[in-house]
């Protein structure tokens, strides 16, 4: 077992020591985020100090998971420089398995993802006063810990099937667009009809159900795990063919 | 339980990349301990050769065995390591970081700064990877082929784009790893490299394997003499028997003799009458090189690659040589098995 495991985690050590040096990381999963929550909670003039509190939880969960979102979907852009470089061939010809740099790299975004969530629930806690109970903590960094699953799968797939080039601007239109759709950056309560009714149906808005609903008491709904899990065959499905058809070549 | 199988064994491998024939049927056995070189030019085949010894790329027939195994099972074991063309480091890791987490996935590894040492970038272990000169990236690509401490070592022309200094500096480290018993395959364009490092070259072109030995009878081939004279509509055969004679070609109605002592061959060729437009010139090893890998080239301007103040002056004409030639053996060639040519 650990002779399997050992090289993943080694892996995935040396990948996320890249990561973490990364300037571009840190400022589209870190920096960014943690910006956009003070800002947006703090400049807009709301009415009532209830209205204030309520929307500094709401976007402190919207942005965590945008966060995380980023970091998740940057595993791809990884990927696909190193098979740009050569790098992913040249594992090739040392003993770790496929299997196993594909692991690692899923387990380095499962590390990448944490900074982007503490950060922003750290400023919730720290700077906007936001209060809830132990349980309520854990559960919000814990739900949208796992809830970034499907989105380092869509990374991967994109990591393997496109340039980099590509993975770059993928990454980015999904990560600009499913967080809008999703209601990450704005209340969904402020949509159209229309777009509620299709944001209701995207991974990140029940992405951001998973922390919201805790906000709540509740748990998260049948829906959002029914939702969740569709996406993530999808995109586990779309990894496993991009990687069919780009390690091949890599 | 005891392998003695050979380090390599290509039988009658082929590959095909939509209409090209990148590899048309090798056959090559490399024993252990053998350092061997590739030598040809860009497209002659060598990466793909390469590629598929290493189990990157399926061969369309034939066979490929590392140690006596399928490639991939040698990979697995930790038995292989390889230089690739195009495999660059990764950036924002330092040197000693990426050469420890390369040797800790084989099972018996060298320590890290041991292949840093080796590699000649002992001093260099903390530095980024992305803030190294392109003569030390390429010794780290070395430190990390041989980190695993693989009994077989793959170097895809590992010494493109190194200046003179580096690449004696790389040639060093790689008999050094040679050294201990390890088998190392190399490809180059270079011929001189190729006789300077190798204890067997062979030389490919489109997709086959052109000759096969050691450096001095490589290079008894394509150094000495070019006698050429036309052919008037006679025959070729006996010429490969007149005295000096080392190699026989015929563009369009020319015979071109390589010869090790012009002398005699030219007078045994007037005793025969064969005379007309006899020319006797001294065989650049660039242009014998080239003749060697490519005969139907009529306007030949790629003289092998290499840059053309190193393979120059070499005329060293030796007694006549034993180096199977295009058109005298195909494919098939292993070591010790190597034709006479008289």
């Amino acid at each position: 077992m650990s002779r399997r495991l050992g090289p993943v985690l080694r892996y995935a050590r040396l990948e996320v020591r890249r990561t973490l040096r990364d300037a571009g990381y840190v400022i589209t999963s870190v920096a960014m985020p943690l910006t956009m929550y003070l800002l947006f909670t703090n400049l807009g003039a709301s009415e009532s100090a209830a209205d204030r509190a309520d929307y500094a939880r709401y976007a402190m969960v919207g942005m965590a998971a945008y966060g995380a979102l980023g970091a998740a979907l940057g595993i791809g852009t990884g990927v696909a420089d190193d098979k740009g470089r050569g790098w992913l061939r040249q594992l090739r010809v040392t003993p770790l398995t496929p299997a196993q740099v594909v692991a690692g790299r899923a387990l380095t975004a499962s590390v990448t993802v944490l900074p982007a969530l503490v950060t922003v629930l750290g400023a919730g806690a720290a700077v906007n006063g936001v209060r809830l109970a132990a349980w309520q903590w854990a559960a919000v960094a814990g739900l949208l810990w796992l809830g970034t699953f499907p989105f380092t799968l869509l990374g991967l797939g994109n990591g393997y099937g496109l340039s980099a080039q590509a993975t770059g601007v993928a990454s980015m239109a999904s990560m600009m667009g499913l967080s809008v759709i999703g209601g990450l950056w704005i209340p969904v309560a402020l949509f159209p009809r229309w777009l509620a009714a299709v944001s209701r149906w995207t991974p990140t808005r029940r992405f951001g159900d998973l922390g919201w609903s805790v906000l709540d008491h509740r748990g998260p709904s049948l829906g959002t795990v029914a939702v969740l899990g569709g996406w993530l065959l999808l995109f586990g499905g779309y990894a496993v063919v991009a990687y069919r058809r780009g390690a091949r070549t890599a | 339980m005891v392998n003695t199988s050979p380090a390599v064994r290509l039988t009658a491998v082929h590959k095909r990349f939509g209409a090209v024939r990148a590899v048309a049927g090798v056959d090559l056995e490399i024993g252990r301990g053998e350092t061997l070189a590739l030598l040809g030019r860009n497209g002659a085949g060598k990466s793909t050769t390469i590629g598929l010894l290493l189990g990157l790329d399926q061969p369309d027939g034939g066979g490929v065995e590392l140690f006596g195994g399928p490639p991939a099972r040698a990979v697995r074991a930790g038995r292989v390591g390889a230089m690739l063309q195009d495999g660059h480091p990764i950036p924002r890791v330092t040197v000693a970081e990426l050469v420890a987490f390369v040797a800790a996935a084989y099972p018996c590894p060298m320590p890290a700064a041991e292949a840093l040492e080796l590699a000649g970038i002992g001093a260099l272990g903390g530095r980024r990877v992305d803030r190294l000169s392109g003569g030390q990236a390429q010794r780290l690509r070395f430190a990390l082929a041989v980190a695993g401490n693989p009994w077989l070592i793959v170097l895809d022309e590992p010494t493109a784009a190194l200046d003179v200094e580096a690449r004696r500096a790389f040639w060093r480290a790689m008999r050094g790893y040679a050294a201990r018993g390890n088998t190392v395959l190399f490809s180059t364009h270079y011929l001189e490299e190729a006789d300077e490092n190798a204890d067997r070259i062979v030389v490919m072109d489109r997709g086959r394997i052109v000759a096969d030995g050691s450096g001095e009878r490589i290079k008894q081939a394509v150094g000495g003499t070019l006698v050429s004279f036309d052919l008037a509509g006679g025959g070729t055969e006996g010429l490969r028997a007149l005295p000096g004679v080392t190699a026989v070609e015929v563009r369009g109605d020319r015979a071109l003799l390589r010869s090790g002592d012009s002398d005699a061959t030219v007078l045994a060729l007037a005793a025969a009458g064969r005379v007309r437009r006899l020319e006797v010139a001294p065989a650049r090893l660039e242009d014998a090189f080239l003749s060697l890998t490519d005969p139907m080239a009529d306007a030949p301007d790629d003289p092998a690659g290499g840059p053309d103040g190193e393979r120059t002056g070499d005329r060293a004409a030796g007694p006549p040589g034993a180096v199977r030639a295009k058109g005298t053996a195909r494919g098939r060639a292993g070591r010790g098995r190597k034709e006479p040519v008289r």
